[in-house]
This record gives C-alpha cells, structure tokens and sequence, in this order.
C-alpha cells in the first residue's frame, strides 16, 4: 500500500532530473522553458522586492522632500536613521523584543521536542485523543483563547512583566510539536533499543540521541518562533506597558516632532531597521530551516 | 491481588506490566509541558470567557452582573455581527485562494531546474517573514494618498489620487499587504513536491503527457492531503484577520489600546475579529465580546469538522500519516 503524502527518509529527496533522451525535441524544451521562466520568476522577484525598495528610499527621504513629485529625492538624508535610534527608545525596546524572542523560542524549541518526542516514541492511555487536542489546538484562533488569557493573567498580577513568554515558551507550540513528531516517528526503533541496552534512560536517550540528531528542525522550529515573538504586536500591546513593551508595539506608535507632526520618513527608517535582524536571521539559517521542513515530512 | 502472588504466578506478564506503566508514566512526563499549558492557557481561558459570556461584566468592577442569554441573543441579532461575518467571508474569498494557487504555482516554478532559483526562492519568501506591523508600515506608506507611491504610478496614467486607506478602499488595499505574504506556504509545498515520485513523473512524461497533464494526474493527487491542510489553516488564519486591519487604519495603534478602534477601522475592513476586539477594548463589554467569541469558536470548530468530513480521507494523512505508515510496514 503506498501512502501518498508520507515522506521517505531524508536521504532521498533528491530534485527530479529530466533525463536526456535520444531525439532533439526534448533537449530543446529543456533549454527553452527555463529560460521563459527565469524572466517570469525576475519578474516576480523583483515586485516581491519593491515595496522594500520603496520603503527603503522613503527611509532616505527629507521630510520636506516627501511630497515632492519625484521618485527619488535630490539629496539622501541618511541622519533619519539617527534620529529613528533616538525618536522613541529604539534600544530600549529592541532590548525587550530581543529577550522576548530569544525566551520564548529557546524555550519552545526545546519543550515542543521534549513533547513532539513524548507523541511519536512513547505510549500512553488517551494518547491518540490528547493527540487530537493538539490537532485542535492548531485550529482554534489564538486570539480566541489569548483575551480571556489575559483575564486570567490580569488576575494573577502578570500583566506588565516577562512572565506570559516563559509561561507560553515552556508550553511549547502545537505547530513546531507536531513538525518534531512528523520527525521524531521516522527514527528506527533500533536506536531507541541500543540505548535501552546501555543503560540510557527515556530522558538520556531523548536528549543524547534524538536531540542533535534533528538539529534541522530545531532552527526551523527556533526561527518560526523568534519570528513570531518579534513580530507580535497583540501581546504585547496587551500585556505589556510603554515603559516595556517591544519594538513591533513602540514603533507602532510612530515617530511624531516636537510638534507632534508624523514624521514618515523616520518612521520609514525605523521600520527598515526593525525588519533587518528577521532577514538577517533568515538569511543566515535558511539552508537548516528549509531542511527542517522537508525533513519533517508534511507540513 | 497482590503483586507479589502475580509476580510468582507469571514473571514476565508483571515485568511487561511495569514497564507499561512506567512507559506511561514517561509519555505523559514528557508531555507534560504542553498538556499542562494547554489546560491553563487554551482550556482554563476559554471556561473563562465561557462564564463571563453569560455576565455584563465592564473588565473593572468586582461585580459580574449575571445577563443569562442576553448576550448571545444580542450576538445573533446585531447587524453589526452580521457585517463584520460577511467581511471577514469577503476576504476569505479574496485571500485564501490566491494564497494556496499562488504559492502552489510559485512551488511548482521554483521547482524548475532554473538558473538562480535559491536567490529567487530568498526573494521571493521574503515578504512572507516580514512581521505585520512592519508590512503595515510599509504599505500604509505606499497606498497613503498624497504622498504614497501607488498614486503616483497611477498618476502616470492620468488616474486621480485614490484614498487607498479610507473608506471601501481600504479593503483592497489590505488584500494587496495580505497577498504580499502568500510566500509563507512556498517552503511547504516545495517540501512536498519532493515527494512525488519521480518514476511516476518519467513515465507520464514517456507517455506523452505533458506539464499540466503530469501536475493534474501524478503531481495534485500526491500532494493534495497537504493541500487541504494547509488550506485549512490559511482558512483559519484568514478568519482570524484583524491585526492587519487595526495596523493599516490611518490612526496609530497607539490611540487603539485606548479605545475608539472602531471609528478608526473602515467599515470595509471591520472583520468580526475587529467587532470583537473593539467590544472588549473600546466599550469595555467584556461580557458580549466574550459571548462574541464563544460563537466565533464554535463556528470555527463547525467549519473545521465539516471541511475534515468532506474531505477526510486527504486530512486523515495530514493528521497522522506515521499511523498508516506503520500499519503499511507491518502488513
């Protein structure tokens, strides 16, 4: 019975090769379809990048220059940078959205494992349903459950602190659970077994064997999560206050000055600045992050 | 009986015993992260909101004034219920499926042995992590009427300046900023465009067939299952909308935690989320804005159920593929 959608092991994934035949209509389609889609792809590409382009450009603006009828301004006013630093405590905030991030994805990445681990490798009463909860928990909207969370946290004196990203980092995500489960269940049950025989424990043999074997899938799981905390704006709007709340919150404030007049294009530069260290992130583990995916079969 | 009497009776069974419910013991020790936080953060919360659904609570006062069924009554007969679910299933029309087909589509090209394709395939995944208050940002300066790029584009072709941000625009406006991200599903089908199997597409090609006959009859079916799960979570994500919309409203966030959301979003752009989210904290009803949800979460428990029976056969492998896998390796 072949099953459609479960992947092989890893090894295998290799891209499909046309292979040459005999006969010339073949090896020409090759040469001519890539090429048509090579422009198709520029093409797209390039409008992915343009609203960056522009934002980018708008960050170099003058402020009096912005009204202007022109594409790009006579003179590039790099010092709106500086003044996106010192217009709202820029640090100060990234400070916050950098401890927040790194907290609760540290956090998620290693207890979604611990438990993607507990479903694929162990066995227990109700774990078929617990795992249907997890399902469920993928679909019911977070927004759903995170008003009455902050209800609940309100009455327990947690809003304003960092305790909400150690709490929910320590509950790990149901997607990156049941990305290690996918994972996790396409081990050979040898290995497990020669751990058993040396004497190594659940815990050992989760933490010595399964763990750095999925190094993939931990960055995938670590960069989802750093994304999506440095990316919130609902939390920490909500649980948090001025004098500590993260970037995605203070720059949505915006820049105002001293005559309380919006300044686009500060605002423009502090924008690019908060972009940077998710592309940078990115950039620098795409190749394990992508790896992560497909190593962990669907989804 | 005793477990010593069993233990003499038949050694092995009291062995293979212990070591189940220690095997137990370990599999809910090493849930425990998550099961714990999913009754005190997803569970608690929800029997939370489930108990102050039936109050006329303001969020501030000790009181919870007992309101019965007054507040779903009022969730089925306000229009505003009504508007906010016929916005929200307008841009689920808009969004969802161009999302799926548009990163399908991308997948399949990037798929191609194409000069550059890992600096295509960066570009192109870009906008997908780009955090939505910054794509809010960077499109509210791009649709901004007087000084935003798009109007001056379309001045080129002699079109007036368009509100982009204001009024029934809005809405298009936030569909262009949403589409922008489609990228997001381009990692995941290029995953599963993996596993087709690569035989099945030599034969089909020997056979004459060609690109679209292929994708149609060996490609579609074998990814389909990832398909549909992943068109239920962009289903379920797109009826969630409502930060995108706060953020892209021209007044700044700043005013919107302190009330008055609701003045600032469109009309065309008030999703039931954003109904929601301004019930509790513009009119401070935490009582209907919480019945608001109850609703919403069924409906979306509904929906879900009905779209996994209708094609359940598809889901059943999304859910728990290594269950056949296993059955299939046994037999």
């Amino acid at each position: 019975m072949t099953t459609p959608g479960v992947l092989p092991p890893p090894a295998e994934t290799a891209t499909p090769v046309a292979r040459q035949r005999d006969g010339r209509p073949p090896v020409r389609r090759l040469r001519q379809r890539p090429r048509a889609l090579f422009i198709v792809l520029l093409v797209i590409s390039l409008a992915m990048m343009l609203p960056l382009l522009i934002l980018l450009i708008t960050s170099v603006t003058p402020g009096a220059q912005l009204d202007a009828d022109r594409w790009l301004p006579t003179v590039f006013r790099w010092s709106n940078y500086r003044d996106a630093l010192t217009g709202i405590p820029f640090w100060h905030y990234a400070r916050a959205s950098l401890f927040l991030s790194v907290v609760y994805a540290g956090l998620t990445t290693l207890s979604s494992a611990l438990v993607g681990y507990g479903f694929a490798r162990l066995r227990g009463p109700g774990k078929n349903v617990l795992f249907g909860v997890l399902i469920a928990m993928m679909i019911v909207p977070q927004i759903v459950t995170l008003i009455p969370t902050y209800l609940l946290f309100s009455r327990v004196h947690l809003i304003g602190t960092y305790w909400p990203w150690f709490i929910w980092g320590s509950a790990g995500a149901p997607y990156a659970i049941f990305l290690y489960r996918q994972f996790f269940s396409s081990f050979p049950r040898e290995l497990e077994e020669a751990a058993e025989i040396d004497g190594a424990g659940r815990l050992r043999t989760f933490l010595t064997i399964f763990l750095p074997l999925s190094r993939p899938l931990l960055v995938t799981a670590f960069v989802l999560a750093f994304n999506a905390t440095w990316g919130d704006y609902i939390a920490p709007t909500l649980f948090l206050n001025q004098n500590n709340t993260t970037l995605a919150a203070g720059l949505a404030s915006g820049y105002f000055s001293n005559q309380n007049i919006p300044e686009p294009t500060v605002l423009a530069a502090g924008t690019f600045l908060y972009v940077l260290p998710v592309v940078a992130l990115f950039l620098v583990a795409q190749r394990q992050y992508v790896r992560g995916f497909i190593n962990s079969g669907l989804k | 009986m005793t477990t010593a009497a069993r233990v003499w009776r038949s050694p092995t069974r009291g062995r293979v015993g212990r070591k189940r419910a220690n095997g137990s013991v370990a599999f809910y020790g090493f849930i425990s992260p998550w099961l714990v936080g999913t009754l005190l953060l997803a569970l608690f919360p929800l029997g939370y909101a489930l108990y102050i659904s039936f109050t006329n609570w303001d969020g501030l006062s000790k009181v919870k004034p007992w309101a019965g069924l007054a507040n779903y009554r009022e969730v089925f007969s306000s229009p505003d219920t009504w508007s906010s679910l016929y916005r929200t299933l307008l841009l689920i029309v808009f969004v969802v499926p161009a999302t799926i087909v548009g990163s399908l589509v991308l997948a399949l090209f990037l798929n191609e042995r194409v000069k550059g394709r890992v600096v295509f395939r960066t570009l192109i995944y870009i906008p997908a992590i780009i955090p939505p208050v910054a794509a809010a940002l960077i499109w509210k300066n791009i649709f901004v009427t007087n000084t935003g790029s798009a109007n001056r584009f379309l001045a080129l072709f002699g079109v007036r300046a368009v509100p982009w941000l204001i009024g029934g625009h809005a809405f298009y406006a936030l569909v262009v900023m949403m589409l922008w991200g489609l990228g997001v599903g381009i990692i995941i089908d290029l995953a599963v465009l993996q596993t087709v199997d690569v035989e099945q597409l030599q034969a089909a090609k020997i056979d004459g067939a060609n690109a679209f006959l292929s994708f149609r009859h060996v490609t579609l079916p074998a990814i389909s299952p990832v398909l549909l799960f992943q068109t239920v979570l962009v289903l379920i994500a797109t009826l969630q909308t409502f930060i995108p919309s706060l953020l892209l409203s021209p007044a700044t966030a700043a005013n919107a935690t302190q009330g008055g959301v609701i003045g600032l979003v469109p009309k065309s752009n008030t999703f039931y989320m954003v109904n929601v989210y301004s019930q509790f904290f513009s009119y401070s009803r935490y009582g209907f804005g919480s019945a608001l949800i109850v609703v919403f979460f069924v409906f979306i428990l509904l929906l879900t159920g009905i779209i996994f029976k209708v094609f359940g056969r598809g889901v059943y492998y999304a859910v728990d593929p290594t269950a056949t896998n296993r059955k299939a390796r046994r037999r």
